[in-house]
């Protein structure tokens, strides 16, 4: 399997404090990797940096063979890897269809006068209502973001983030605020995701929902990677128990 | 049948000065005017959600530049347009650029301090600007051979208005009209989706300013004269007024925001005499508070 995106020895300090500390791993096309640790454990600063939210200290962040550290989100997007909020951000002014269209952003040619611009308009369009119906919002296409529940505002963050076409989507938490009926159609949505080969990037807490799930863990502390494998080689992982001592349970 | 539509509509605004006499005319091209401005300011505020004060001066900054090139240093009116469309595009980018970096305030403030420094400008500009006094007893050039002057004029104008509609039109139904409202509703979020924030907003802000140039050059030979109290901070207030009054956001809201409040003061002068005004400070605080959407938005709710 050819590896989408590569993370090498990648560091962040916050002043005095290592968030990551020589992180490795790589993600594969069609793969679902999960990445989880104890909380403060470098999860969301990871996240940013590759995002390009935060800048990074040293290390390494490659997607599709080439650098991408250092790049500010707008153009990581356009090269196709695509994120989602663990807060939804929707764009409040427009409804459903309209912010899903946002995600095609770049994918439009540039000339919004030319002939071509009104077919691509039309042919953006059905694909986002394809969207939209695929993460289970069909029905809600006009409807004004505003009314839309939590779980269903989650689903929105999806299929935004779909319609840029990506070839991996970095997921922040997508578990946290949703009812477990919600987390069920989650995991299938996300099942779905990777079956098309678009590599997905879990950022979780969640371990009942994350295990089953991931094809494979990266389990982080204090920053550093302690151990990574499928769920059952990292459930059983004596420095990860020790890690999330007195938390077993939780695994 | 929707194109038909719009090319009637704008046939009629074409057929109209016809049969205007040259009062109604004036009142009727000035009505034109504030309704491309106001377009413009929409796209600017209401589409792309940056609160900028210049969009007037920028009128004003069209305005003079014609005159000037053309009276001043004598060039030939093509010249003189293209270097005038130039000079507002010029000052809009230096004005943008390290303004947009910043947060949406700055704007605010720097487009304020630009507007204030325009009219000290034209005040202290000496012979070049005419000073206090400003420029006047000027005629537009021929053109061809033809003088264009009365109800042709107006056509002019209405031309300026529909090339200024088709074009912002055309942008807000794109992927460039959509990423200026999702810049403006989450910048964060925009970004993460590929728009690049900071480019995006130079860009709106350099057209519509341009826009607003080009509508002060058509402006400057409707009264042919151009002083410093017509461009002052009044009328950057009341551009402002008749996009939040209108709808901010929508073309529609623009145009009804810019007819009711450049007609309002015909209607109340008689009235109540300059207190419009205030008549029109508590049109805006009432649209703020009970219908954010404006008038366009109240339409909304009834029609359904």
């Amino acid at each position: 399997m050819g590896s989408i995106l590569e993370v090498r020895r990648l560091t962040k300090r916050f002043g005095g404090l290592t968030a990551v500390a020589g992180l490795d791993f790589n993600l594969g096309d069609g793969e679902i990797l999960g990445l989880i640790g104890p909380n403060g454990a470098g999860k969301t600063t990871t996240f940013n940096i590759i995002a390009g939210t935060y800048a990074a200290d040293e290390g390494e962040v490659r997607f599709a063979g080439e650098p991408i550290l250092g790049l500010p989100p707008h153009q990581i997007a356009r090269r196709g890897l695509m994120r989602t909020f663990q807060h939804n951000r929707p764009f409040g002014g427009m409804p459903v269809l309209e912010n899903v269209m946002v995600g095609a952003h770049t994918r439009f040619s540039r000339n919004v006068f030319s002939r071509k611009a009104s077919t691509e308009e039309r042919d953006r369009r059905r694909r986002a209502e394809e969207l939209i119906e695929f993460v289970g919002l069909g029905g809600l296409r006009d409807a004004d973001v505003g009314t839309l529940s939590f779980g269903q505002g989650r689903l929105l963050e999806i299929a935004r983030a779909l319609a840029g076409e990506p070839r991996a989507i970095l997921f922040d938490e997508p578990a946290a605020g949703l009812t477990a009926a919600e987390i069920d159609r989650l995991a299938g949505i996300l099942r779905g995701i990777a079956e098309r080969g678009i590599a997905v990037l879990l950022i979780e807490h969640d371990m009942r929902f994350l295990l089953p799930l991931a094809h494979r863990v990266v389990v982080l502390n204090f920053g550093a990677r302690i151990a990574q494998g499928t769920p059952q080689e990292v459930r059983s992982d004596r420095a990860v128990m020790e890690a999330y001592l007195g938390d077993a349970a939780a695994l | 049948m929707k194109r038909i539509a719009w090319v009637a509509g704008f046939i009629v605004l074409a057929a109209l000065p016809f049969f205007l006499g040259s009062y109604h005319n004036d009142v009727y091209r000035k009505l034109l005017l504030w309704i491309t401005l106001a377009l413009g300011y929409n796209f600017l505020f209401g589409i792309c959600g940056q609160v900028a004060f210049s969009h007037f001066a920028f009128y004003g900054i069209g305005a003079y530049s014609v005159v000037i090139l053309l009276f001043q240093f004598n060039l030939p009116l093509p010249v003189a347009i293209v270097l005038g469309v130039v000079i507002c595009a010029g000052i809009a980018l230096v004005v943008a650029i390290p303004a947009t970096r910043l947060e949406g305030f700055y704007l605010a403030l720097v487009t304020l301090a630009l507007a204030q420094l325009f009219i000290v400008v034209l005040n202290e500009g000496g012979n070049v600007t005419g000073g206090t006094g400003g420029i006047a007893n000027y005629r537009l050039p021929p053109i061809f051979g033809w003088r264009i002057a009365g109800p042709p004029y107006t056509l002019v104008i209405v031309g300026l208005l529909a090339a200024t509609f088709a074009l912002l039109w055309r942008l807000d139904h794109s992927w460039f009209g959509r990423a200026c409202r999702a810049l403006r509703d989450n910048p964060e979020a925009a970004a993460a989706m590929g728009v690049d924030v900071a480019r995006t907003k130079v860009i709106v802000f350099t057209l519509t300013s341009a826009l607003a140039g080009i509508a002060g050059m058509v402006y400057a030979f409707v009264d042919n004269t151009v002083n410093p109290p017509i461009f002052g901070l009044d009328n950057a207030f009341l551009i402002l007024f008749m996009v939040i009054v209108g709808g901010a956001g929508r073309h529609a809201g623009a145009v009804i925001g810019a007819t009711l409040l450049f007609l309002l003061p015909f209607w109340l002068s008689p009235l109540v005499g300059h207190h419009h005004q205030l008549i029109f400070g508590v049109l805006v605080v009432a649209a703020i508070l009970a219908q954010p959407k404006g008038l366009i938005g109240l339409w909304d709710r009834f029609s359904k």
